[in-house]
């Protein structure tokens, strides 16, 4: 039941949140004949190539149109490049995907060893100096940290590549060279929220009664960490995941044009200069569907980490 | 408030203002114009004439990023404003109006987090035209939503407060309700929320302008002085690292600024802070014997030293048990006993002191470091807790649970713990262990979780369990089961046991020997059934009387203990009890009364195991509620 509820949810919002941006991208100014044909194209010209594109229809029967293609997976033909913007978005996919999953690798893996050690020692100076450094890495945006970390890493020292993309399927070697600082760039700011998280709720559950008890049957401190305060501990945390998609995806437009990764984002930036506005229209509904997509995974997730909920 | 602030705050306003200051001023300041190449040779670092040195065009930095700042604050300040006025009259409207508003926002809500607000800000502005007022109106409205979300959020906990409902029930009308009671208190959170907001602008729209969407040449912008200073990275490293810092710098103190007004709101924050340890000096401990006895508590103590001064929870308590006995600690809540418990377990949180002296078996539990205490807890001593439904871990399997002390104390195997496990369960009388192992503590009822909580206590066969008001939580047709099977068990494995209770009448049938505690000292002592046929200490006698009793007649008066339990900061000079005593004389409020014993009805000598209160004036024995007597029999 719980799951239909969320089916159903789930596509009332792809279908405002596609109608909203088609509606918007074609409401605003500029226009994609002028782009194609320039300024000094004749009228008749126009309105032929505005009849080729179907844009002499009303705005609603081309979302309709527009829609219905996307259901069979058709994501319509660019007008600017002539390409199928499907074909593009899925070469341009695997990209993002890899950088998405690369910060949330460096934002967990550290995230957790420092909300617990944080949360181990409450108000001393490890947990002092982590407060204030995510506080520090929150207040940092996205480039500002990537430039830094290129003018560190790349520019005066040179061990990492400063931009350019090497695919997996080429080198395995330099396709991690190349995903490392867009990676720990994206990842720093979730990394700030995940540890602040975790350890505010570590604490908290430290004080339960089972932890005490735990404590009383003679446990190490580790072993009632790890086994039985992090897992309690993890639902903020989780559902921070799945919020902060949001947040980190469209920090990978950002990235991949400081760092030059051939990705969505990217496609989506080159795409809004040049006035594409399937290929925009398709990198939205793509990272909407994605945002959504998560966030019914995390629900999924919360059952396995917590039982009390697994009966609702 | 300087203090309560600290300095980071007053710093990040310093900051705030020199940086705001500047933007407004820019033309009134003696700076290069922004615009005007080879002012300086190119790309050079700070001098006097340049303080924060030159970019590839020779233009002044300082001046760029002053008149950069006139951009960033322009939309950041402009942007909130304009998303408030908007969102604040809605998410007012959504938190006092509930019902179809809230279904609306609701909606809204998930449409506007699956939105890629980032990317549709990116098209509007570079279809629209990247102008100041575009980027401004942009960031605003995709600010809404949480403009709305918050101010709803305010405007709910508050319109269900009884001062507003006081105030809807008189039938003030709602806009004057609005404005003099929701208004004001929704200001604070939505000040501290503004400067949260505008660093989120600032990193907006130098994300803008980082892509070349916002404001366009020559007007610089911070964002995108921080794109032209990258090609200069490796020869002027400067004209990317200024901007980025003073950047930083802004959203940091904006940042800084809004989280300490909310921690001003925001009363859970306050709970989390550590408390700063004062030093105490160690207790020293009165002189003692070791006895040959199973546990010996030797003038306990247990300090807190909190802001407000220093709380003694435990204030010198001492007792022997024996084994195949049960001691009863009674109190009102705040009297210590619990932390009694807890410091002789060598429980207590990080801000405690511990004093005195606690032997098992004439061996030193308070000489012990806590990795050595921990081959005590379990297989020596086992703990049962107030609230079995906080007991268990929500997220574990009951049998990983009780088999767990079962493989780390004493090494079994996952087969033989499992065994083991099923013969524990099935000793506290549940029906089907093999069944009840795979479940989880939500699928349990009250009285079942606490037969689990034994169960674990006892999987290593300690010689002492400890029961924190092992039945306050359950149902009084649970409660006298639960004490059943506690001494049952006592009995089978031999143990001895403390037991506990705020309710003396409760535990008397159960116990041996009872400790009567008040602000954390013990006001009277001595076997079960003496304490309870003849209390000679006001307190205990108005424990006695506060407790219902069945053989009490229909519609007979509950008496309760006047007062409240005493503030253990500023405890009353002389006897603790004594504002709330009705026999309280002169000599009560400049003496405290020593514990002094009391020869026993049988003629026994009065010494450490014999009846003792600590009383200027004892009641008589004849006014002791006799008719208790009955009941303290097993």
């Amino acid at each position: 039941m719980i799951i239909l509820h969320r089916l159903v949810r789930l596509v009332v919002v792809l279908l405002v949140v596609t109608f909203l941006s088609y509606a918007l991208l074609n409401l605003l100014p500029g226009d994609p004949v002028t782009q194609i044909l320039g300024m000094s194209a004749t009228e008749e010209s126009r309105e032929q190539l505005r009849r080729e594109l179907g844009l002499d229809q009303p705005l609603f029967v081309r979302y309709l149109d527009w829609l219905g293609g996307l259901l069979t997976g058709d994501f319509g033909e660019s007008y600017i490049t002539r390409m199928s913007v499907g074909a593009e978005l899925a070469e341009r996919l695997p990209v993002t995907l890899e950088l998405l999953i690369a910060a949330e690798i460096v934002a967990l893996g550290l995230a957790v060893p420092l909300g617990v050690a944080a949360a181990r020692r409450a108000g001393r100076a490890l947990d002092q100096a982590l407060t204030a450094l995510s506080f520090a890495l929150l207040s940092t945006p996205v480039f500002v940290l990537g430039v830094l970390l290129i003018l560190i890493f790349a520019v005066t020292w040179n061990v990492l590549p400063a931009t350019g993309w090497t695919s997996l399927s080429v080198d395995l070697g330099w396709n991690l060279t190349s995903v490392i600082l867009p990676a720990i760039t994206l990842g720093c700011g979730q990394l700030a929220v995940y540890a602040r998280l975790l350890r505010t709720d570590l604490i908290a559950t430290l004080q339960e009664d089972y932890i005490i008890l735990a404590r009383a049957r003679g446990l190490s401190p580790r072993r009632i960490m790890w086994r039985h305060a992090l897992r309690p501990s993890a639902i903020s945390l989780i559902t921070a995941i799945g919020l902060n998609m949001g947040a980190l995806i469209g920090g990978t437009v950002i990235i991949e044009t400081l760092f030059g990764l051939p990705g969505i984002g990217r496609l989506i930036v080159d795409s809004i200069f040049s006035r594409d506005y399937l290929t925009v229209q398709g990198g939205v509904v793509l990272i909407s569907v994605g945002y959504v997509l998560v966030n019914f995974a995390v629900d999924v997730v919360y059952a396995a980490v917590d039982p009390r909920i697994r009966r609702a | 408030m300087r203090r309560r602030f600290g300095i980071g705050f007053w710093l990040a306003v310093g900051w705030v203002g020199v940086v705001l200051l500047a933007a407004l001023l820019a033309d009134l300041l003696p700076l290069y114009r922004y615009d005007e190449t080879l002012a300086g040779p190119p790309q050079t670092g700070p001098s006097w004439s340049h303080p924060l040195g030159t970019d590839g065009l020779g233009r002044d930095v300082l001046s760029r990023i002053v008149y950069g700042a006139r951009v960033s604050l322009g939309v950041g300040v402009g942007a909130v404003l304009l998303g408030l006025l908007i969102g604040a009259p809605l998410g007012i409207l959504a938190g006092y109006r509930r019902r179809a508003a809230d279904a609306i926002i609701m909606a809204v809500n998930d449409v506007a987090l699956a939105f890629p607000a980032l990317v549709f800000a990116l098209a509007v502005v570079a279809f629209a035209g990247a102008s100041l007022r575009n980027v401004l109106i942009v960031l605003a409205v995709l600010g809404v939503p949480a403009w709305v979300r918050l101010i709803r959020g305010a405007t709910l906990s508050f319109a269900e407060r009884e001062f507003v409902l006081a105030a809807r029930v008189l039938g003030t009308r709602d806009r004057r309700i609005l404005w003099r009671e929701i208004v004001p208190n929704v200001a604070m959170p939505a000040a501290s929320y503004a400067f949260i907001g505008m660093a989120v602008v600032v990193v907006a729209e130098g994300s803008l302008a980082f892509l070349g969407l916002s404001v366009q040449a020559p007007t610089p912008t911070w964002g995108g002085l921080i794109n032209e200073g990258r090609t200069l990275m490796e020869t002027a490293p400067h004209v990317v690292l200024v901007p980025s810092v003073v950047m930083f710098l802004t959203v940091l103190s904006f940042n800084l600024v809004g989280d300490r007004l909310r921690a001003l709101t925001d009363v859970r924050e306050s709970g989390l802070e550590p408390v700063r340890q004062v030093t105490v000096s160690p207790m020293p401990v009165a002189e003692h014997q070791v006895r040959d006895t199973l546990l010996q508590a030797e003038d306990v103590r247990t300090h807190f030293a909190t802001p407000r001064g220093l709380v003694k929870a435990v204030d010198g308590v001492s007792f022997t048990l024996e084994r195949g006995r049960t001691l009863a600690i009674v109190g009102e809540s705040g009297s210590g006993k619990s932390m009694l418990i807890r410091s002789i377990l060598g429980l207590l949180p990080g801000s405690a002191v511990r004093g005195g002296k606690v032997y098992l078996s004439g061996d030193d539990l308070t000489a012990r470091t806590p990795a050595e205490m921990r081959s005590v807890l379990g297989p020596r001593l086992g703990t049962v807790f107030q609230d079995p439904m906080t007991a268990l871990n929500p997220v574990r399997t009951i049998g990983t649970q009780v088999t767990e002390p079962l493989r780390v104390h004493r090494g079994l195997g996952r087969k033989e713990a499992h065994a083991e496990a099923v013969r524990l369960l099935a000793s506290v009388g549940i029906a089907d262990p093999v069944r009840m192992l795979r479940r989880y503590p939500h699928q349990l009822s009250g009285g079942m979780r606490q037969r689990v909580t034994i169960a674990m206590a006892l999987s290593c066969g300690p010689d002492v369990l400890f029961a924190d008001e092992p039945t306050t939580a359950l149902d009084v047709t649970i409660q006298d089961q639960v004490l059943r099977l506690l001494h049952q068990l006592r009995e089978e494995h031999h143990m001895a046991v403390v037991l506990v209770s705020h309710d003396l009448s409760v535990v008397a049938r159960w116990a041996d020997e009872v400790i009567v505690m008040y602000a954390g000292k013990v006001v009277e002592r001595g076997p079960a059934a003496e304490v309870f046929r003849r209390p000679r200490m006001p307190y205990t006698q108005a424990l006695l009387q506060a407790a219902p009793r069945l053989s009490d007649p229909v519609h007979h008066r509950l008496r309760e203990i006047p007062g409240r339990p005493p503030d253990l900061v500023d405890l009353p000079p002389g006897c603790s009890f004594r504002p709330r005593c009705a026999y309280a004389q002169d000599r009560c409020g400049q003496e405290a009364p020593p514990l002094v014993g009391v020869a026993l009805a049988n003629g026994a000598p009065v010494n450490g195991s014999g009846h003792q209160y600590a009383c200027w004036y004892p009641r008589p024995i004849e006014t002791a509620i006799a008719e208790g007597a009955e009941s303290s029999g097993r």
